[in-house]
């Protein structure tokens, strides 16, 4: 009986592990693929490589992951990134790293707000609850602009300073993109995302 | 304009070299140009090199050249004297510890003297044309032109600090403060919307030693309260100028910028000033400003004024009116890891 029982169990073990290894290869093996599902490639305008520009795109199908705080620094009298791109929902931290006052707002378009003054070490916080595009300053040091664009897509990333780009999760497909610079121009275009093979997106 | 091309120089050769890793550079330039009807006019450029060396050791370098046509008056006197030479304003390394344990940092070198609204940011940018008759040189109260060649130490959290101050006059514009050691204490709280400060300053008088004896001594209050847009401040201070004398006045400012005014920033203040001394001497004065800030395009601005005095305070009408127009440019370097 004893040997009977254990036959049993001994099967039910193996068949136990056998189960496990193959899910924890399939997860391994999307996971992998997961993050092998980046589109990447570079922004030119007129030929020319161009940093801060905003891009963004439309009808990827893989779930996002939850929206997570983003900073906004206040550093040396200015705004750190010059350009911020969320996702609509995003909370924008926004820390004061100078031993003066600032004083940020937003009037224009987009996010209307006033954090009033506030001091080194100090931070506040805004959610832009809305796509737009929100215009930065400080009230006190005039020089201090940056521009915060929150858009209804979370695959959205800023070019770097050689123009380059990165947004992961995007699976292998063929997507509308958009992008912004400041000087509010805007560009709309498709992308067919393959992996490993960079695009090339801009104005003429 | 040695100093000026020093620092061109200065930052020429720092952009040549390259910012390294973990560094960054911010070079900022402001040009004024300004009119009153005391028929005085005046031009004025200001450079601010700033940056971080290291992660927590910023530094910051600052000159300015300005000129007027008179000097019979203390309009366009906010955050640099026009004295037709170009002046190192500050220079300094300040070190900010880690947060997360409180705020604490040092700095080191040529610096604002620490009493009061005193940051340059707080004087000049705001719209204000004249500075607040207790913050100009030859008032016998204290001078935006006031420096420290010294060491500066801040403890406490961002809502209450205190910060101390020892160092050696190194001051510019009309009221230069004979040799000797000053001392600053200031502590300052924050309760919501309201910021609270108190100061103390013991410093060598500007005047010649035949003339004030002693030592001079202020102990000031100055408050800030901003919501939704409209700012409040003011500053009070009171003290001896040297021994036998005592001086005491303030200002108070409202600075309303809502949605609803787009570009404009509108200003308001009163202020007085009270010299107490042996007749002939004695200084009383009071004096109201109205004026606003129009933002024109980006970092492009236009201030007008209107300043209204009574009083032994030299201007050379009982009303005036000034006008100023400011651009600035600011280019950033970082080094990205």
């Amino acid at each position: 009986m004893i040997s009977v029982l254990s036959r049993h169990t001994t099967a039910r073990i193996f068949t136990a592990v056998v189960t496990g290894v193959a899910l924890l290869a399939g997860v391994a093996a999307a996971s992998a693929r997961a993050a092998d599902d980046e589109v990447s490639g570079v922004v030119r305008v007129g030929g020319r490589s161009q940093k801060d520009v905003v891009v963004w795109l439309e009808g990827v199908t893989a779930t996002p992951p939850p929206a997570q705080d983003v900073v906004l620094d206040q550093r040396n009298l200015q705004f750190l990134p010059h350009v911020l791109a969320v996702r609509a929902g995003t909370r924008v931290r926004m820390p004061n790293s100078d031993r003066v006052f600032h004083n940020v707002f937003s009037f224009h378009d987009g996010k209307r707000f006033d954090l009033g003054l506030y001091p080194v070490g100090t931070t506040k916080a805004v959610t832009f609850d809305r796509p737009g595009l929100s215009r930065i300053f400080c009230n006190i040091h005039p020089n201090m602009a940056a521009y915060v664009l929150a858009v209804d897509s979370a695959h959205v990333t800023v070019s770097d300073r050689d123009g380059r780009f990165a947004i992961a999760g995007v699976p292998p497909g063929t997507y509308t993109w958009h992008a912004w610079r400041p000087g509010n121009h805007t560009a709309t275009g498709r992308m067919t995302v393959e992996r490993g093979r960079p695009v090339e997106i801009g104005w003429p | 304009m040695a100093l000026m091309r020093g620092l061109a120089a200065l930052t020429a050769c720092w952009l040549h070299a390259g910012v390294a890793s973990g560094q960054s550079l911010g070079v900022e330039v402001t040009q004024s140009v300004g009119t009153s009807s005391e028929s005085i006019s005046a031009a004025g450029t200001q450079i601010r090199v700033l940056g971080e060396a290291l992660p927590g050791l910023r530094w910051n370098v600052e000159g300015a050249w300005a000129t007027r046509s008179r000097d019979e008056s203390d309009v366009f006197g906010t955050a640099y004297p026009y004295e037709g030479r170009a002046e190192l304003m500050e220079a300094y390394g300040e070190y900010h510890f880690a947060p997360g344990r409180g705020l604490r940092a040092i700095k080191g070198g040529r610096y604002r003297t620490p009493f009061g609204i005193s940051s340059a940011s707080d004087h000049a940018y705001v719209g204000f044309l004249r500075p607040p008759l207790i913050r100009y040189g030859e008032y016998y109260a204290l001078s935006s032109g006031y420096l420290e060649h010294g060491l500066d130490v801040v403890v406490g959290v961002p809502r209450l600090s205190v910060e101390a101050s020892v160092g050696v006059s190194a001051d510019v514009g009309p009221a230069i403060r004979r040799p000797g050691v000053n001392t600053v204490v200031r502590a300052e709280g924050m309760a919501g919307a309201l910021i609270l400060g108190a100061s103390f300053v013991d410093t060598t008088p500007y005047m010649p030693e035949r003339f004030a004896r002693g030592r001079s001594r202020f102990g000031g209050v100055d408050a800030r309260w901003m919501k939704g847009g409209v700012l409040v401040r003011g500053e009070w201070l009171g003290g001896q100028p040297f021994d036998g004398t005592s001086t005491t006045g303030g200002y108070a400012d409202l600075i309303v910028h809502r949605p609803v005014m787009g570009p404009v920033t509108a200003l308001v203040r009163a202020e007085r000033l009270a010299y107490d001394a042996a007749p002939p001497r004695a200084l009383y004065s009071h004096r109201y400003s109205a004026g606003a800030r129009i933002r024109l395009w980006k970092t492009v601005a236009a201030s007008v004024g209107i300043a209204h005095q009574a009083g032994q305070i030299t201007q050379r009408r009982r009303t005036a009116f000034d006008v100023g127009l400011t651009g600035s440019f600011r280019q950033d370097y970082r080094a990205h890891p």
